[in-house]
């Protein structure tokens, strides 16, 4: 005789979802516990996993093989800065270097046929354009042979707000700085703004490093910028780049960043974050989670007497705890997709509302609705163990 | 899946059988060396006052209650060797309960109901309704197939019990007072019902009852009194 039976998944789903509509109001109220934890684990991911994303946006396109040296003065020192650095020197002493330009800014009023507009004015030397990755929409960027000349190169910003309906600022057009007309002989592109960089590249106005005196008498060397060749050791580079500038400037300190080093100072910034964010989801879950064990505990009680019937019918302790363990997770299960819509929702509208690009994480909706049918489970095994464990004829004698 | 029962001595023998509680610290002995024997296809009804201990044999007859010492055979099935998942295979397979409150799950209709023993078979959904319905169309409820319990008389809903004993085709149907929450109208009907399962299809019929003139129409009459059991043959 095979005293083997088993129930089939359909009747076993059937059954859960005729008793969750029937649970009704209390159901819905534990789900309400499950929705907000499985919401804000979804969400706290997705808004942890946009603000890194953010946050590498930055650096994007800089690129990880720029580094910035600047010269505070020695402490008791009042040296000044020099208006030039010999840069074919460093270029020399540190071979990995493939561009350097130096940048001594200052900034004023340029205007351009009765228009005014505030601009950042860069003292450039021509390797600037390469060591920052310049991209220039028309013309051409300042040379070698334009140290005498009045030549600028002009950044999109100020280009556009020099133009006009009619009158747009175009190659050849002269802009006027204090008393000096300059040339304008490159147009750059609109390029994201950089941390990294000292300069607000679309709201400059870059002329030759030479001509700084023009319109300001005493210029400095404010900063140097330099792009290492590909594959090369950052920090070596940092260092003898500092040691060949330091031979240069005895009365300066020379402070070199290593860009990979603050990424990942901000990696591991926004990695605790998220898991912050994490715990305080998870924590909301569990809430949760007892909400689900106190609505299938009472249900369980309640039914005792059902549970004894089944019994009676032949359900053995097995059928009985995946009966009320299946009522758990289905409840967790409608919970946890209502969190996952909810969850997604808010990340989007907490993106839209920083200004982040919103990007969907792939973690973010599996663990979420994965963590919160766990959770579903996990507590949704005492109850339906406890429930399975009744004697038949003392459920049965239960009123 | 129907059994394939060896013959025994009796379908179901009961040797020596006792069972006791504790209660409130108090040793409460509720049935003393009972031995019965019921043969396939009988009809026997058990009597008795009530605290006699009747129903506690009935459920240990329908295997929802272990008793504490003696011999119980069940359809070849030594019940005191068996793990909980067979008793409840047994219950599933060989055991139709009608209870004197009915017992229906109110949540499910008259038909889930009816199919609910096939359920934990594992027939197919489709196949334990199409079995359903045909039981309810032998008690004549096939009209209130998608009723409610709730919905239905107290007769309907003692019809839609049996039926629900009936559905997996069990040995025996064991029924505890079957007539007791009915007027005596409608219980003269559940009893016919009964009766002519009994003689037309050949269940094992044991009754519990209080009432002398249910007990009459049975072909035994089983009488126990302060945990013992007696045979009466005219009561």
């Amino acid at each position: 005789m095979s005293l083997g039976v088993a129930q089939s998944l359909s009747q076993l789903l059937h059954e859960a979802f005729v008793s969750l509509r029937t649970l009704g109001k209390r159901s819905i109220l534990a789900l309400l516990g499950i929705v907000i934890g499985s919401s804000s684990v979804v969400a706290l991911i997705n808004i942890g996993h946009n603000a890194a994303e953010d946050a590498a946006m930055i650096f994007k396109d800089m690129g990880t093989d720029t580094l910035v040296a600047q010269f505070p003065p020695k402490a008791g020192s009042v040296a000044r800065m020099p208006n030039s650095l010999n840069l074919q020197a460093v270029h020399q002493a540190v071979p990995g270097i493939a561009h350097i330009g130096a940048i001594s800014s200052f900034s004023g009023p340029v205007i351009f046929h009765g228009r005014t507009t505030n601009a950042g004015l860069i003292g450039s030397t021509p390797g600037l354009k390469d060591a920052m990755r310049l991209v220039l929409r028309e013309g051409r960027f300042l040379s070698e042979f334009d140290s005498g000349e009045t030549f600028a190169v002009i950044g999109d910003q100020i280009a556009q707000a020099l133009s006009a309906p009619g009158d747009p600022l175009r190659l050849g057009d002269r802009v006027r700085v204090n008393d000096y007309l300059f040339l304008i002989i490159g147009i750059l592109q609109n390029q994201p703004r950089s941390m990294l960089i000292p300069v607000q590249i679309n709201e400059s106005l870059f002329i030759p490093a030479a001509g700084m005196r023009r319109i300001y008498s005493s210029p400095q060397v404010g900063s140097v910028v330099l792009r290492a060749a590909a594959g090369q050791d950052m920090e070596r580079i940092a260092a003898d780049a500092t040691k060949a500038l330091s031979a240069q400037l005895p009365e300066h300190t020379v402070e070199i960043q290593i860009p990979q080093q603050m990424i990942d100072g901000m990696t591991r910034q926004s990695r605790t974050f998220a898991y912050l964010l994490l715990a305080l989801g998870a924590i909301s879950l569990v809430g949760g989670g007892v909400g689900v064990m106190n609505v299938m505990l009472m249900n369980v009680s309640q039914r005792r007497r059902e549970i004894g019937i089944r019994m009676a019918l032949g359900a053995r302790q097995r059928d009985i705890r995946n009966l009320f363990l299946l009522e758990a997770v289905t409840l967790t299960a409608v919970g946890a997709l209502c969190g996952a819509v909810l969850g997604m929702s808010a990340a989007y509208l907490y993106a839209w509302l920083s200004g982040w690009q919103f990007s969907l994480a792939v973690s973010a909706l599996p663990l979420g609705v994965g963590s919160t049918l766990l959770v579903g489970l996990f507590f949704g095994i005492y109850p339906a163990v406890s429930a399975s464990h009744l004697q038949p004829v003392e459920a049965l004698r239960d009123e | 899946m129907m059994t394939d029962t060896p013959t025994l001595p009796g379908f179901i023998s009961l040797q020596g059988i006792g069972k006791s509680y504790q209660l409130a610290g108090q040793h409460l002995s509720i049935l003393n060396d009972v031995s019965l024997s019921i043969a396939r296809g009988e009809s026997c009804g058990i009597l008795g006052a009530s605290g006699s201990g009747k129903s506690t044999l009935l459920n240990i007859l329908g295997l929802l209650d272990l008793p504490d010492c003696g011999a119980y055979h069940f359809a070849g099935h030594d019940i005191f060797d068996a793990t909980a998942d067979q008793l409840a295979a047994i219950r599933n397979q060989q055991i139709g309960f009608v209870f004197q409150s009915f017992n229906l799950l109110p949540r499910l209709s008259a038909l889930d109901n009816v199919a609910l023993p096939l359920a934990y078979r594992g027939v197919s959904r489709q196949e334990s309704v199409a079995r359903a319905l045909h039981m309810l169309e032998q008690v004549g409820l096939a009209e209130r197939a998608h009723h409610r319990p709730a919905d239905l008389s107290g007769g309907q809903r003692q019809r839609v019990a049996i039926a629900r004993a009936l559905v997996g085709a069990p040995g025996v149907i064991l029924a505890d007072e079957p007539t007791g929450n009915l007027d005596s109208h409608t219980a003269r009907d559940i009893m016919d019902l009964l009766l002519a399962l009994n003689h037309e299809q050949g269940v094992t019929l044991i009754i519990v009852t209080h009432d002398a003139h249910i007990a009459e129409r049975l072909n035994r009459q089983v009488l126990v009194r302060n945990g013992v059991v007696h045979e009466a043959e005219c009561v």
